[in-house]
């Protein structure tokens, strides 16, 4: 019986196999993508230096990831962990194979986008270049369980190897936004690999997603690897990110709520007729929303002519990016539903305020600890009142006057001595003066958490160099 | 706040040594073998007579984990203060539970009652009762201890009744500043090397006359020997509270204080630097504001230079009349300044605990510094402590850390608030039921459907009917 069984199954696993569906790729095939694209795959190399966020002790260490060149001039995709909260990453190097011949480029990080976690680098070369690049099919997509290979590099040991290696997808995900989701965990050095179809395609780069914590989206805290499809990113190819960041600000558009779907249960407890909309769950002190009178409870239902039907809660990140792509300053209509009567109100949205990640920092090297301004969604983060300013510590030299003065990370600076601190510009006026004067010692008024109190800093001017 | 825990950069008031010549009869004692067997006696004699009337303690505690409410079984120690049966011991032994167990030296086991607890200072009185008096020790005089001084540690390490430990008092006045959820803002602490592990929670600290001069209460764990103790004084007079009131009443100015060194060293400086005024006191309405020197409290002078002076200072204020209004004498900048203030009362350090087992979770009053740190408006709202993982309130979407702000349209008073409209709700046909809450800046709506409940419901009812 138990035989027979077995051999039942056997035969079906074999039809399965021999079905041609799940057939595994042509060798030929890989070998000819392997030659089209593996030119266009780098060795990035870096230097990162991780600050812990708690004791703001920082640790260096020299890396590697892959970059995948896309343009003739030099414009690179890597992995999107290069630019994250707490890690700075600088020395960048690019080193080409071609005809077995090396190349090599300094290299600088552009602005990340922030609806994907993959960085982009511009190599900075006096003679123009002409890089072998990588050719994206931006139409094509993939199907479930269909066969792909991915390209990278194998490490230093290695000599940095070209590789290939098989794969498929396992899982279409098509919320927040179209991915795929690859079955083998992947190595250090396929990571923003090119991936390429069946048909011998380049249809996107390999990824993780970030956390929502760590400033990038939501899922993938499974640590599945995904494929981000060459549609997404398709726009930053054309229009590479600055490497600046003012003028990307400058581009998004604020109103200064968070909200919620409106679903069915809050439907029939609101006796609202029809499900879909967005609660206004907060609104944010001093924002365009709170000037124009959005209350919490407000309903969106429509914002800027378009019907908000919003059910889900991947929905609220697609309004979010809906009122991004407006310009600042300009003036939106929005209906709202108030206590069950409807209700119009216009707007005038306001430029989006600068996230923690680009606040401006300052370092002080005579105190040794290094301040940064405290940006809106700090303030969220922390639940500080708008009656807080300052200057928040981000990290505290070993050794420090700052730190044998007991200051740590995450503190908030008030004043210095006579000086009133509420921003980064009037923490360096404080600092300069300090330090003509060579004032010995300086009373800091601060706050930690929810309290406020006093601590003592003496400077060692004498240890200047 | 300020991380001082532990730091050995302290400066420690300077107590004067008694008088020469007994110390110097002891230097000459203890070179010969007369001493040794001396102190043997006098170990052995402080032993005999507080062995008597020490406790151990097995109180069933009260734990809300996890959205729900359990009860465990833990270990403490104690000792008798009186012939009637009123017993010494730690609030975080006995607070919080649901029944106290007190095994006496003769083995004799009886529950005793939770008189009052006080967690400022982490002492709780129990009573127990029986025809016969009680056996109880003597309080010594902590003001009159000093370092090196020989002391015995009793209680139940570890649960192991009628353990003794010999050791000296390392520091008699040692400044702790609260941390991980321990504070201790009215007194310095006594540190010894005598072993205290956990279960000496509560046992009396003795000195060679057989006087209890301290409560054992913490150790400095991952280190040997750093035991501390809560000195007699200060202990006996909470004692006295809570046996006379069932608790102890403090005043409050709203005010948090600072060494004077915290901004300083000129040596002429006087008082107590004033770091945070909490909004809404009648300090703050007064026009009182950080960085003030508090230079007299009515018509005593404070003085802290450095921060073991500190909890004298909290202490003084504490012991203010709470409603009776006071003139305070402070310094800003040159000038001198006087204002009036009315004590409040000093509000709990800990919340009361509820659960909800038809919603599967559990709330905590929100007391004043909570509501302080959430930057509520007024003291509004009930704390989610824990949510069951499946029930009702998680899969609504309720965290813990939640501040429940309205249920319905109505806002939240307090615990007993909520309660008396859970109650209502859950005698209600109404199956939809809207919170409005806060987590850290950003507020939000949660919706209990009572309907998604009933798959929970029913699985219990099957539950119960295997059983």
């Amino acid at each position: 019986m138990l035989n027979k069984n077995t051999s039942v199954i056997l035969l079906l696993l074999a039809a399965l196999f021999s079905g041609g569906k799940l057939a595994a790729l042509d060798q030929s095939v890989l070998q000819r993508a392997f030659d089209t694209v593996s030119p266009a795959l780098c060795v990035l190399t870096f230097t990162q230096e991780t600050t812990d966020p708690r004791s703001g002790e920082q640790m260096r260490q020299n890396g590697f990831a892959v970059g995948l060149n896309v343009a003739p001039e030099g414009l690179l995709l890597s992995n999107g962990h290069l630019q994250r909260e707490n890690v700075q990453t600088f020395n960048f190097r690019v080193t080409f194979r071609i005809d077995g011949k090396e190349q090599s480029h300094p290299a600088v990080l552009l602005k990340k986008p922030d609806e994907l976690n993959i960085s982009f680098l511009r190599i900075q070369s006096e003679r123009p270049l002409s890089l072998p690049s990588v050719q994206f099919d931006f139409q094509a997509g993939l199907a479930l369980a269909e066969p792909v290979a991915i390209m990278g590099i194998l490490g230093e040991s290695m000599d940095f190897n070209r590789a290939i290696q098989e794969d498929r997808v396992i899982s279409v995900v098509d919320s927040p936004r179209l991915t795929y989701c690859l079955g083998t965990p992947l190595k250090m050095g396929f990571v923003t690999g090119p991936v390429i179809n069946s048909r011998g395609r380049v249809v996107g780069v390999t990824g993780f997603d970030l956390t929502v914590a760590e400033g990038g989206e939501i899922f993938s805290r499974s640590g599945h690897p995904l494929v981000y499809q060459a549609s997404l990113f398709e726009k930053h190819i054309l229009t590479p990110p600055d490497q600046t960041q003012e003028s990307i600000e400058a581009e998004e558009a604020w109103l200064g709520i968070f909200t919620q779907p409106l679903k069915e249960d809050f439907a029939e407890y609101w006796k609202i007729d029809e499900a879909g909309g967005l609660i206004v769950s907060t609104v944010i002190p001093d924002s365009p929303a709170a000037n124009d009178g959005i209350l919490p409870g407000d309903i969106i239902r429509r914002f800027d002519g378009q019907s908000i039907r919003a059910t889900q809660d991947r929905d609220v990140i697609a309004f979010t990016q809906m009122v991004k792509e407006q310009t600042p300053g300009a003036e939106v209509k929005i209906e709202l539903l108030r206590d069950g009567e409807s209700f119009h109100l216009t707007t005038t949205l306001g430029r989006r305020p600068r996230a923690a990640q680009d606040a401006d920092e300052y370092m002080d090297e005579q105190l040794g600890m290094s301040v940064r301004e405290i940006t809106r969604d700090l303030r969220i983060l922390l639940n500080l009142g708008e009656e807080v300013q300052g200057v928040i510590v981000r990290r505290v030299v070993s050794g420090s006057p700052a730190q044998a003065a007991r200051i740590q990370p995450g503190l908030i600076i008030m004043s210095m001595n006579s000086f009133t601190i509420t921003n980064l510009e009037e923490y360096q006026e404080a600092a300069a003066f300090f330090e003509r004067d060579k004032t010995d010692e300086i009373t800091l008024f601060i706050r930690a958490g929810a309290q406020t109190g006093f601590l003592r800093l003496r400077p060692r001017w004498q240890h200047e160099r | 706040m300020i991380h001082k825990f532990f730091s050995d950069s302290m400066f420690f008031s300077r107590r004067l040594l008694p008088p020469g010549l007994l110390l110097i009869l002891s230097l000459i004692l203890s070179s010969c073998a007369g001493l040794s067997v001396n102190t043997q006696d006098r170990v052995l004699s402080a032993r005999n007579r507080v062995a008597p009337a020490l406790v151990h303690i097995r109180p069933v505690k009260e734990v809300f984990v996890s959205g729900k409410r359990t009860e465990v079984l833990t270990v403490g120690s104690g000792f008798i203060i009186s012939a009637d049966g009123y017993i010494v011991t730690n609030e975080h032994v006995a607070g919080e539970s649901s029944e106290v167990w007190c095994i006496l030296s003769d083995n004799t086991e009886h529950q005793a009652r939770v008189v009052g607890v006080d967690p400022y200072t982490d002492v709780a009185v129990l009573k127990i009762e029986a025809e016969r008096p009680f056996p109880h020790v003597n309080w010594g005089d902590s003001d009159a201890i000093e370092a090196g001084q020989m002391v015995l540690a009793m209680g139940s390490p570890h649960g192991l009744a009628r353990s003794v430990s010999l050791g000296i008092i390392s520091v008699p006045d040692r400044y702790l500043e609260g941390a991980s959820g321990m504070t201790s803002p009215y007194n310095n602490w006594i540190q010894t090397d005598a072993a205290i592990n956990p279960g000496n929670s509560g046992g009396p600290l003795v000195n060679l006359k057989g006087d209890v001069v301290g409560i054992n209460a913490r150790m400095l764990s991952g280190a040997e020997n750093l035991g501390f103790a809560i000195p007699a004084n200060i202990a006996r007079e909470v004692v006295t509270e809570i046996v006379d009131h069932g608790r102890v009443q403090r005043g409050s100015l709203g005010l948090v204080f600072q060494e004077i060194t915290s901004k300083t060293d000129d040596p002429q400086a006087r008082g107590v630097v004033i770091a945070d005024v909490a909004p809404m006191s009648s300090s703050y309405e007064a026009g009182i504001r950080p960085g003030d020197v508090l230079l007299r409290l009515g018509d005593r002078p404070l003085q802290a230079r450095y921060e073991e002076e500190l909890p004298a200072v909290r202490k003084a204020v504490a012991d203010l009349p709470v409603g009776e209004a006071l003139q305070l004498l402070l310094s800003r900048g040159d000038e001198e300044m006087e204002f009036t203030v009315t004590a409040e009362e000093e509000s709990a350090i800990k919340g009361i605990n509820a659960e909800f087992s038809e919603w599967g979770f559990t709330l905590v009053e929100l007391t004043p510094e909570l509501a302080r740190r959430a930057q509520l408006h007024g003291h509004t709202g009930v704390l989610v402590s824990g949510c069951l993982p499946g029930g009702l309130a998680a899969i609504s979407g309720l965290t813990p850390g939640d501040i429940i702000l309205k249920v319905d349209e109505e806002d939240i008073s307090s615990l007993a608030h909520f309660m008396d409209l859970y109650k209502t709700l859950q005698d209600s046909k109404q199956k939809l039921t809207m919170l409005f809450v806060q987590k850290g800046a950003l507020t939000r709506f949660v919706l209990i459907n009572r309907a998604d409940n009933q798959s929970f419901v029913l699985d219990r009812e099957i539950l119960d009917h295997v059983e």
